[in-house]
């Protein structure tokens, strides 16, 4: 684990807010590498989703440099951001996102399309049976539960076989045990050589990550490898 | 109840964003239906304001083919304080041409005495008075309409010819004061004094000519008696009476019709808001759910929420009411002066009553019948939806609403139909109207289940924009509904609009037959026609010849029963209006079939006969044996109908409705008319030698009388045209409001598409393609109903052949799907500019 797959250096975020311009990060510097799992925890508003959506390059820092895979995410476009993502990225959130107007296998069949690839439905198709859903492909987002959106989710973000997996709470919604049971698929994903960073509130969830990040008001106030705290 | 309203008033407080398209909508629709209501009224005050002076006095006598006897000229001097006296009659104008040849064109003359005009003025160019005009110098002088100085190139100055009299062209006619209760004419409007037109030779006996006589009375005068003293006085003179209560009756029938059409236009463009209106009451009321729900764990019952949220509708709906009414009636106000100038009628613009009511109950009725449903459904939202996805408002509502839209609908219908005045119009409009709502809802449903299949195929596998697109039109929620809808009906009316205009101007070209007649040629006096017909022979490229005397007579009697009083089909009412063209024949006319009856013997010497027109006879509630009485040059003649005869007015022949014995009218003085076929080459050399030989003789162009026709339909097309344009800008409102409500859920769906590694083109390309499905399919249906429409007023209101005009239908299904386009694309920019994770964060 010694090649960094995410790479950022003195970032910082600031957001126009009604009440005007807030400070979100400062001055970060986080290094994850290939294959490793970090967990990012902190009180709430303390800027760990925001950092997580500036790894994936979904928000813009304004200060400092991010490089994912040795790029340099802060000089992207927003539609080279997109092709990144594709190539590279799955995304998991706490709300699931999966688009309304699409069933279980359209969503998952999504990103795989985007990324030109012929057999779309059968990977998603594959990708669903995976997380138990074999049985729901064409049902939509409306029609499945919590628990299943999030595996479609999920299944969604794992199909390409990402590089980068990047989970914002991904139990957030769920009870106890479909919250268990989504975290056994995700870490399941590791075995397929993805690295992840997952921000979570759940000291269970965090303890199964290598290293965890601790943030409070938007700086990085503690890091550490569970096996050395171990 | 007063609960409800304080609870609707907090909750408006959160102001009117979400109710634009709702307040715009409703505004359009009955402001569309208030200003055609105003300009009618504005026309019908106009026309009854003016009524004298329109007509040219406070009453009109007309004679047809003759002047007043002795003893008729005498009861009017006794009657009125002033009779003057008009001939009106269409004829032909010719100029000498810088190479000495001759140039001609039909017009309409009038010969005026010098009371004319007893009421109103007429305006010229240059402005001098009307007397000093028509004094002229060595010759009578000439006044004329600018056509026809522009077209025969004329200078003021000039001569010109009618029949045998030169006349001098002293000004150009700008304003005849009675010119709206004339009606159409053959061709430009020319006026000359009676006198300068005794030396013409046109106004002989058995001419085409009408005098009408105008006659001022004193005031207080009761205009009802009076008229039944002269019915008293002369009961078969055949004399026809207006006066100043309805000085132009075609007119203000044409102005009621065409008024009462346009409002049944207006309120297809009111159908189109209400589905504007309902979308947005839905999207109100979906993003309520909550607090419905909150009141109802508070222990609101569910009428108390339909209170609440009828009041708020009701208040909006007032609202949009009433801005539709300043606008319908405030432009036509404010437009006046202006209007004033282009209607060819007197208007007398101004705020009424009687528009803004109809148009408010139209609203009204429209509002209701929209938003009960989503009304009735939010009231039995349950309070469980705070906590779950379920109870939201869906399904159908409870049958009592049901049941009250289908009453709204049908109060609707009848007070349209009850309003217009024209039953079976408003029926079938509003029947058309429902029957494509029915169709377009269908076809929205066809359309996302069609998307639905198509996004799961094998066909659209790799093709992420398009199956993108397709999800959309066919998932759950979304506009597709809507935008159908709207664009839908929309486009129909236009497209039926489309399709009728194309047909009636394609009808004319289509059913003018291969060797129609290149003249009529009227006026030909007895003893010119065997010199008419060796002139016309001896032309090169003249094929055909058929004359027919002629000479024309009002239906006085059928069957001894008044003919104003006759209970008869309203199809033929027609032939009682009016003067009609008679001739006689000892043969039964060639290409004619009798259905009914037979033809008299050659010599035929009994009491009168006659041969009528089998539809209109028929219509007329006319059979063999009956007895019809018209009066021709003051005379009336009672005639049995002997037989019934099939009539084709189509073929430009030479057709009369009806046809007498010989023995009835070859006494009566009478002229012939003639129809000459001839190649388009001869018609020139024809024309010309024709009217130098006989200068008293008209000859008209079918193909210019026909080009007359077309310029008329053109106009009514045009009107007809204009309220459709104003249901499409109401689609294309509704349009804009379904994809601004769409907004929000692809600003989601852009974002959530980029974090999947969509680009923006790509995002892009699969909204325009969702727009453009969406068009087309509106434009489809629109197309069906539309044609279909448009077949239905062809076949069974022209009774014509309906063919489906190519141009006009893809015009409507490509601008379908352009106005989505526009529509669409036009609220993709935020969509697209949208940062992912700000969008995605604010739904955690």
């Amino acid at each position: 684990m010694t090649d960094p797959v995410l790479d950022l250096k003195g970032l910082s975020l600031r957001l126009d807010g009604n009440a005007g311009p807030v400070d979100i990060l400062h001055d970060i510097d986080v290094s994850v590498m290939r294959g490793e799992a970090v967990g990012l925890i902190g009180p709430s508003g303390s800027g760990k989703s925001s950092l997580l959506m500036v790894m994936g390059g979904l928000e813009r820092a304004t200060g400092g440099k991010v490089m994912a895979l040795g790029q340099d995410l802060s000089v992207m476009d927003e539609d080279a951001l997109a092709r990144f993502r594709r190539q590279h990225m799955g995304v998991v959130f706490q709300s699931f996102h999966l688009i309304p107007t699409m069933t279980a296998i359209e969503n998952v069949a999504t990103p795989l399309e985007l990324a030109g690839d012929a057999d779309a439905f059968d990977k998603a198709e594959a990708e669903l049976a995976r997380v138990g859903l074999g049985k729901r492909l064409d049902h939509y987002p409306a029609q499945l539960s919590g628990g299943e959106q999030q595996r479609v989710a999920l299944a969604r973000a794992a199909a390409p076989q990402p590089e980068i997996l990047l989970a914002d709470e991904p139990t957030g919604n769920l009870d106890g045990t479909t919250g268990e049971a989504i975290m056994d698929l995700l870490f399941g994903m590791r075995e397929r050589g993805a690295t992840m960073v997952l921000v979570t509130h759940e000291p269970i969830l965090a303890r199964r990550c290598d290293r965890v990040v601790r943030l409070r008001d938007g700086r990085i106030e503690a890091e550490q490898h569970l096996e050395a705290a171990e | 109840m007063s609960v409800a309203f304080r609870i609707a008033r907090r909750e408006l407080r959160g102001g009117l964003k979400g109710f634009r398209i709702f307040l715009a909508c409703l505004a359009l629709g009955v402001g569309a239906i208030a200003a055609v209501g105003s300009v009618r009224m504005a026309i019908q005050e106009g026309l009854s304001r003016e009524g004298a002076a329109i007509l040219g006095g406070d009453i009109e006598l007309e004679f047809t083919y003759r002047y007043a006897s002795d003893a008729e000229r005498a009861w009017m001097e006794a009657r009125a304080e002033q009779v003057s006296e008009i001939a009106d009659f269409r004829s032909m104008v010719s100029v000498e041409t810088p190479d000495g040849d001759r140039d001609r064109a039909l017009v309409q003359v009038k010969g005026v005495d010098s009371l004319y005009p007893i009421y109103g003025s007429v305006a010229l160019d240059p402005p001098i008075a009307l007397a000093q005009a028509l004094r002229g110098d060595d010759k009578p002088g000439l006044i004329a309409e600018q056509v026809l100085v522009d077209r025969l190139g004329l200078e003021i100055g000039d001569t010109v010819r009618l029949g045998v009299q030169d006349f001098t062209l002293r000004a150009v006619l700008l304003r005849e004061p009675d010119a709206a209760a004339a009606g159409l004419g053959f061709g430009p409007r020319v006026i000359v004094t009676t006198e300068g037109l005794a030396e013409s030779g046109l106004l002989a006996p058995g001419t085409l000519f009408e005098t009408k006589y105008r006659l001022r009375v004193a005031e207080g005068t009761n205009l009802t008696a009076l008229r039944f003293a002269l019915q008293e006085a002369f009961p078969d003179a055949g004399i026809r009476w207006r006066d100043r209560r309805n000085g132009a009756p075609g007119v203000a029938n044409f102005v009621e019709r065409l008024g009462a059409f346009l409002i049944l236009v207006g309120l297809a463009s009111l159908a189109v808001g209400g589905v504007g209106v309902s979308a947005a009451v839905r999207a109100y009321l979906d993003a309520k759910t909550e607090t419905i729900a909150t009141l109802k764990t508070l222990g609101a019952q569910g009428n108390m929420i339909f209170a609440i949220y009828f009041a708020q509708i009701g208040a909006l709906t007032l609202f949009g009411i009433a801005l539709g009414l300043a606008l319908g009636t405030g432009l036509p106000a404010l437009a006046g002066p202006f209007l004033d100038d282009v209607l060819p009628v007197p208007a007398l613009f101004s705020v009424y009553a009687a528009p803004m009511i109809e148009a408010a109950v139209y609203g009204l009725l429209v509002a209701l019948i929209f938003t009960l449903w989503p009304l009735a459904r939010a009231r039995d939202i349950r309070a469980a939806a705070l906590f779950r996805e379920v109870g939201g408002a869906s399904g159908w509502p409870r049958p009592i609403y049901v049941a009250m839209v289908v009453v709204l609908t049908a109060t609707l219908v009848l007070l349209a139909a009850w309003f217009a005045g024209v039953w079976a119009l408003a029926f079938w409009a509003a029947f058309g109207v429902l029957v494509s709502l029915a169709l377009l809802y269908l076809s929205a449903r066809g359309a996302r289940w069609i998307a639905r299949r198509l996004a799961r195929s094998r066909l659209t596998r790799g093709r992420p924009a398009l199956r993108l697109a397709l999800a959309s039109v066919g998932g759950p929620g979304g506009e597709t509904a809507s935008v159908v809808l709207s664009l839908g009906l929309g486009l129909t009316v236009l497209a039926s609009v489309g399709q009728i205009d194309a047909n009636l101007r394609g009808l004319i070209d289509r059913d003018l037959p291969d060797v129609a007649p290149a003249y009529f040629i009227v006026d030909i006096q007895n003893h010119q026609l065997d010199g008419f017909l060796e002139t016309a022979r001896a032309q090169t490229g003249v094929t055909k010849i058929e004359t027919a005397p002629m000479l024309r007579g009002i239906v006085t009697h059928l069957n001894g029963v008044p003919a104003r009083e006759a209970q008869i089909d309203p199809a033929a009412a027609w032939v009682l209006r009016g003067d009609r063209g008679v001739t006689y024949s000892a043969a039964q006319p060639p290409g004619s079939d009798i259905t009914e009856g037979s033809w008299w013997p050659s010599d035929y010497d009994g009491p009168p006969l006659v041969s009528f027109a089998d539809e209109e006879g028929r219509e007329l509630g006319l059979k063999i044996g009956d007895t019809i009485s018209v009066n021709v040059l003051g005379r009336d003649i009672t005639a049995t109908v002997a037989n019934f005869r099939v009539v084709n007015f189509r073929d430009m022949g030479i057709n009369f409705l009806m046809v007498f014995d010989p023995q009835v009218m070859a006494g009566a003085p009478h002229t012939h008319l003639a129809t000459v076929e001839a190649t388009p080459e001869a018609e020139g050399p024809l024309l010309r030698a024709v009217a130098e030989a006989y200068p008293n003789i008209t000859a008209v162009r079918v193909r210019d009388a026909l080009g007359r026709v077309t310029e008329a339909l053109g106009d009514l097309a045009t009107a007809t045209r204009w309220a459709a344009a104003a249901v499409l800008v109401t689609g294309f409102v509704v349009l804009i409001g379904a994809a601004a409500a769409g907004e929000r859920r692809r600003i989601y769906e852009s974002a959530v598409l980029k974090t999947l590694g969509a680009t923006r083109r790509r995002i892009l390309s699969s909204f325009a393609l969702r727009a453009a499905l969406l068009g087309l399919a509106a434009g489809l249906v629109a197309l069906l109903a539309g044609a279909a429409g448009g077949w239905s007023v062809i076949t069974f209101v022209m009774q014509a052949e309906f063919t489906l005009e190519p141009g006009s239908a893809v015009l409507v299904v490509v601008g379908g799907a352009a106005a989505s386009l526009i529509a669409g694309l036009g609220f993709a920019l935020r969509p697209l500019a949208a940062r992912p994770a700000r969008v995605l964060r604010a739904r955690e």
